[in-house]
């Protein structure tokens, strides 16, 4: 495995051995622990001294199913301390097949000229990328696989990229019906921008996939987690995952009064009937689009869609549970077609749709426009792509559209929106929300899916459940593994170790990895202490612990002295 | 007493999504589940008017239930 580093200031590639001390770490891992060491903490995240680092997980790049996902990470210009975000697609596969642990984009052009990255077996080389300035992702992408092959994939930015809009995005290709997967939060598609890269172009690799260590353990392992997948009652083709997508949980989420509604001031959305993942799917079908359909290699769960528009003209793939909420219901729309419209351009701009939809859910507050009105709300949506002063302000999010706007109900944690749980009726998440170095997200540990263990609405038992939960994401993340696909590792985290250990031959027992999935999270709070970020920062806006959420009319009352000790047994 | 019940997802594909129903008193969610032909190891959440609950939870009158199948966070 080697480094590609590339530096925008002098345009220069050069390939690096990987040092001893990364050897074991991928995706989120490597990413974190790379910038805790290389990057300043408290420099300008657009700036120079600020790196944005692309890496596969452990498991990329094999033949593995649900382990390709690509890892972004960079000090993030939307929460200011340390952000990781991970993408479906084609691109984390393709970098363990060319035996690239992470590229390090560094430095910045003197210039506001754009760059175009090429990677291929033989050679790494950054092209003038002048003809897609100022084109949205999907365009970028279509012109790029022209020029390169259709078997190129392609990492892209948007306008608001282009434009250092801090709830940018990054875009890549994947599967053909799921051409845009994101690594969507913290504003890393600004760090992009801010480095004059545009694109990066993989060529497809001759390599197939990675040398094995112990080839036998890992087919073993990957055999019985492949069989749990399928044979899941939640995962497999008959489970709710694959027929109805993510949006299967809209409903569950909206029935438990947690449903993100007309900017966080209701937790159940009477129209959400029309945006279920059940509704989602019958009109899928009667216009035939695509249901389970996959963004990455191997996948066996196939959550993903393909929503056509009447005429069967496609309007976005994938309509996803978090869009649905942030600009469906938290904009007051109950239309699943309007909810792809706004989904395809939020892409197309590259965009992160939970932080627009957020950003424009303040703005209907402030009057900008009613909520429900599409028109409106698509009047606001393009001029983020033309970059007006009022789109400027929507890009970078909801903090800063609402301190523009003078709107204290500003749905963010660390500056970054919340995704679809409202934290006042699933307290877990309040509490990942509030304590995560990630800022509000709800993948740093999502607590909608132990449900059952503690009372959602209560606050008994909370602190330990989002710890709990956050120490699984982070170490997750660092495989590239699917978060879906984590039920048959938590049941037998030995599948994981038989799984790097067949791959990697390195013989780690599950303390070594518990260790090492430890030590990243404080390295996260560590760059981010050393950023400037206290205990008081680590909130849940204080709205949300006065104003009763209907229909419970709960409020967040975690104590912060549970938030303030999450991480004392770390 | 009768109570309204709505079923999500794959549960009961072949059965009106939401109903209401005469049920007897005292009740469990339980009972509802069976009563309606519920498989009940394919569901994996209940609520009663929005609050989750379990099996054994005790239904009243003009309660609304929802039955989920296995799901997980988006």
């Amino acid at each position: 495995m080697k480094f590609l580093r590339v530096n925008m200031t002098d345009k220069t590639v050069t390939v690096e051995d990987v040092p001893q001390e990364y050897h074991g770490l991928g995706g989120r891992g490597l990413t974190s622990i790379m910038i805790n060491a290389e990057v300043p903490a408290t420099c300008d995240p657009l700036g120079p001294e600020n790196k944005l680092i692309f890496a596969p997980g452990l498991l990329s790049g094999t033949n593995l199913v649900n382990t390709s996902r690509l890892s972004v990470g960079a000090k993030s210009p939307l929460t200011g301390g340390i952000k990781e975000a991970n993408a479906g697609g084609h691109a984390g596969d393709k970098l363990g097949k060319f035996g690239i642990k992470a590229i390090i984009v560094e430095g910045q052009p003197k210039e506001r000229k754009f760059q175009i990255l090429v990677i291929g077996d033989d050679s790494t080389e950054l092209i003038p990328a002048d003809d897609l300035v100022g084109i949205g992702t999907y365009a970028t992408s279509d012109r790029l696989q022209e020029r390169f092959g259709q078997n190129a994939t392609i990492v892209c930015i948007g306008q608001a990229g282009e434009y250092l809009m801090t709830g940018a995005g990054i875009a890549s290709t994947g599967e053909k019906d799921q051409r845009s997967n994101h690594a969507a939060r913290g504003g890393l598609g600004a760090v992009m921008g801010s480095k004059g890269l545009k694109a990066i172009v993989l060529l497809k690799p001759a390599g197939k996939a990675l040398e094995l260590s112990d080839e036998k353990i890992l087919r073993a392992a990957s055999k019985t987690f492949a069989q749990e997948l399928i044979q899941s009652p939640k995962l497999g083709v008959k489970g709710s995952q694959h027929l109805y997508g993510t949006a299967a949980i809209v409903s569950a989420v909206n029935e438990m009064g947690s449903l993100p509604t007309r900017n966080f001031s209701d937790g159940n959305f009477e129209p959400s009937v029309d945006l279920r993942g059940e509704k989602l799917r019958e009109i899928i079908l009667a216009r035939e689009g695509k249901v389970g359909t996959r963004c990455m290699p191997g996948c066996t769960i196939a959550c993903r869609n393909l929503l056509p528009d009447e005429s069967g003209k496609p309007i976005v793939g994938s309509v996803q549970f978090e869009t649905i909420a942030l600009v469906g219901s938290n904009l007051g729309i109950g239309s699943l077609d309007d909810v792809a419209t706004i989904n395809y351009m939020c892409n197309d701009f590259g965009l992160d749709t939970v932080e627009t939809g957020a950003a424009l859910g303040v703005a209907l507050e402030a009057g900008l426009a009613e909520f429900g009105d599409i028109k409106g709300i698509i009047g606001l949506l393009k001029q983020i792509g033309e970059g007006t002063t009022t789109g400027r302000m929507l890009g970078c999010g909801a903090a800063t559209t609402g301190r523009v706007l003078g709107i204290r109900r500003v749905p963010t944690c660390l500056g970054q929106a919340m995704p679809g749980y409202d934290p006042r009726t699933l307290k877990g998440n309040g509490v990942t929300y509030a304590t995560s170095p990630q800022g509000a997200d709800h993948t740093a540990g999502n607590a909608f899916g132990a449900r059952k263990e503690v009372n959602p609405l209560g606050t008994e038992g909370q602190k330990q459940l989002s710890f709990k939960l956050q120490n699984i994401a982070a170490m997750l993340d660092s495989t590239g593994m699917c978060l879906f696909a984590r039920p048959p590792i938590i049941s037998t985290p030995q599948l994981m170790l038989d799984m790097i250990n067949g791959i990697h031959g390195w013989g780690w027992t599950m303390k070594e990895y518990d260790n090492l999935s430890r030590e990243l999270l404080r390295t996260e709070l560590e760059f981010n202490r050393q950023a400037g970020i206290t205990k008081n920062d680590y909130r849940i806006p204080e709205y949300m612990r006065e104003e009763p959420l209907p229909p419970h009319n709960a409020v967040f009352d975690v104590p912060d002295s549970d938030l303030d000790t999450i991480f004392d047994d770390l | 007493m009768s109570v309204d019940i709505e079923v999500f997802g794959q549960l009961l594909p072949d059965q009106p999504r939401r109903r209401n129903i005469d049920i007897s008193e005292p009740t469990t969610v339980r009972e509802v589940a069976i009563k309606i032909g519920l498989d009940l190891k394919l569901i994996g959440l209940v609520t009663v008017d929005g609050v989750q609950s379990g099996l054994e939870d005790s239904v009243q009158t003009d309660s609304r239930l929802c039955f989920f199948p296995f799901i997980d966070g988006g």
